[in-house]
């Protein structure tokens, strides 16, 4: 095992060996990081949207007036308008702050603010050979660059620059600080700062969406990975890193075999499915009990099915509505709105419905259903031997990682069910059993979008 | 005196019969071996049906129950919920949802 020498610059390479760089997938984004980007991506979309709709100043119009209208009758009133534009605001600078408290160091540090903005003797160079490429002026190659190139660089220097102004801005308009000539100046500045952001914004979407050299980068937001031969030709001061890396990491590797030789097989966990044979003298009955309940293997699914369609059948007889899950929660959650200001709750439209005057939003067949389904889980579990404190991941992960995924995916999910008016309990099983046909257009939709998104997050689960 | 009874119970019972019907409903999802975020998405790498399987049997042998219920005229149709029909906000929320099933794993 030769250890292969690291050019110095990039050189021509081989056929092959380009087939073979073009096959290797390299870590470029961790999962944090891609969360962030499509969180980010997504707040930019909805407030530059309802933004443009909001200003009222002739001067400082930017969208016809049609979209004014259109954007406004969605909402209703140009008050609500406001009020979500300012919400999904604060979303977004809570997001932010947690990520820089937590992650001051990954995030923060000197390095790698300096990896994501500072440019370079060659940055310098690959910018001015960028532009004369562009106007067809020389033929010479780009100069070798880092993770991020100088464009990405100028581009990330300019929004860290900004997004603090935007913040900072947006909080004096929305709960007019100081003074009214501060609210004014913010108004401007509030504009402009966002004008310079979404300057290079379209720079970056087109890059990303349309330029078909970029298209690696733009998976690589998805997977988190880039084929080498894109990381050489791109961005060869990196790629330089990583293989140092990874022979960094060989040497380690056979240093390792090398002092300790195993002294005995690594022990082999016990699959689960080899069970005990079930003790002599026991009665036929007390085996079939103990299958029934206390074996660590769930029920085959048909039978576990039927179970959970006559408890289904019993709850529509009995109560003339089937069972559900994040209806309560609402409810849980109405009830500590109304806690903390009752009057904010009893002038929504939509917290109002549960929070009837005099009657806690408690008092609802889902809510206590609810502390049934905790219970009868918990029994289900302990019976079988199942109860324990763990976090079920794909072994390729970490634990805050999934700890990331999690808070994802519950945001998404509970933003779906609202929306929806039900979750997979309250709308796809139960309505699908009275055949709604909302329910079936949403539980199709539900598996629709799992079976599309498994592929892109298989790194997590598999 | 034809089902449902929701409206003829009192609070108590209406609260208790609530809690017994969830702790059923959560003991046949625990026994189901639905606990386990990577049993659940394992329906999605096409590893393991189920998440499928247990859900489409409960929707047929509630909704057999239910019909054979109202035609024999014991449960009175006209006073069950049937959720009503959003169609986007539906496929909409569904597909969020199906998002953030795979994202979240549960």
């Amino acid at each position: 095992m030769g250890v292969e020498t690291i050019p110095r610059m990039p050189t021509p390479l081989t056929a092959e060996r380009a087939e073979a760089m073009s096959q290797r997938m390299i870590k470029k984004h961790h999962v944090a990081i891609m969360l962030l980007h499509w969180f980010n991506a997504t707040v930019w979309l909805t407030e530059l949207t309802t933004g443009a709709a909001l200003i009222s100043s002739p001067h400082f119009r930017v969208v016809p007036y049609w979209y004014i209208a259109l954007v406004q009758g969605f909402f209703g009133t140009r008050s609500h308008l406001l009020q979500f534009h300012i919400t999904v605001g604060l979303i977004w600078m809570v997001v932010f702050a947690v990520y820089g408290i937590f992650g001051v160091r990954t995030y923060l540090a000197r390095q790698v603010i300096e990896k994501e903005v500072a440019l370079d003797r060659d940055d310098w160079r690959w910018l001015w050979v960028r532009l004369r490429l562009i106007l067809k002026r020389t033929n010479e190659s780009l100069p070798p660059q880092g993770v991020y190139n100088a464009g990405q660089k100028l581009f990330a220097g300019l929004v860290y620059a900004m997004v603090p102004i935007i913040m900072l801005s947006g909080l004096v308009m929305a709960f007019h600080l100081v003074s009214t000539s501060l609210v004014q100046w913010a108004i401007v500045i509030h504009f402009a700062a966002v004008g310079m952001v979404f300057s290079g914004l379209m720079i970056h979407v087109y890059m990303g969406a349309v330029f078909p050299e970029e298209k690696p980068a733009f998976f690589s937001m998805l997977t988190g990975m880039v084929n080498e031969l894109y990381a050489y030709r791109h961005h060869f001061k990196w790629w330089q890193e990583v293989k140092m890396q990874e022979q960094i990491w060989k040497r380690e590797v056979v240093e390792d075999i090398r002092n300790e030789p195993p002294a005995s097989a690594p022990e082999l966990p016990t699959p689960v499915e080899v069970l005990p044979p079930p003790p002599h003298g026991e009665s036929r009955f007390t085996f079939t009990l103990h299958r029934v309940f206390r074996d660590p293997r769930p029920w085959p699914p048909y039978v576990a099915g039927v179970g959970l369609g006559l408890t289904l059948l019993a709850t529509f007889v009995i109560m003339g509505q089937g069972l559900g899950a994040s209806g309560g929660f609402t409810r849980y959650l109405v009830w500590i709105l109304a806690w903390i200001s009752p009057r904010y709750v009893g002038a929504h439209d939509y917290w109002s419905q549960y929070a009837q005057p005099g009657q806690s939003p408690l008092l609802d067949f889902l809510v206590f259903e609810l502390i049934g389904v905790v219970l009868g889980g918990f029994i289900s579990g302990w019976l079988a031997g199942r109860v324990r404190i763990a976090v079920d991941k794909g072994p390729r992960i970490s634990k805050s990682t999934r700890y990331l995924m999690a808070l994802a995916g519950g945001t998404l999910m509970g933003f779906g069910a609202r929306l929806a008016r039900g979750c997979t309990s309250g709308l796809a099983l139960s309505g699908g059993a009275v055949l709604s046909a909302g329910a079936w257009v949403f539980m199709l939709a539900v598996f629709a979008a799992g079976f599309a998104g498994a592929y892109f997050v298989r790194r997590y689960w598999l | 005196m034809t089902a449902p009874y929701a409206a003829s119970f009192p609070p108590l019972a209406y609260f208790g019969i609530a809690m017994v019907l969830g702790l059923f409903f959560g003991f046949f999802l625990e026994r189901a071996g639905f606990s386990s975020a990577l049993k659940l998405t394992a329906q999605f790498y096409f590893k393991d049906s189920a998440v499928l399987k247990v859900m489409f049997t409960a929707i047929v042998v509630a909704m057999l129950g239910i019909v054979f219920f109202s035609l024999m005229g014991w449960l009175n149709m006209g006073q069950v919920y049937i959720p009503a029909t959003y169609l986007w906000p539906q496929l909409v929320g569904g597909l969020l949802l199906g998002a953030g099933f795979i994202v979240g794993g549960y």
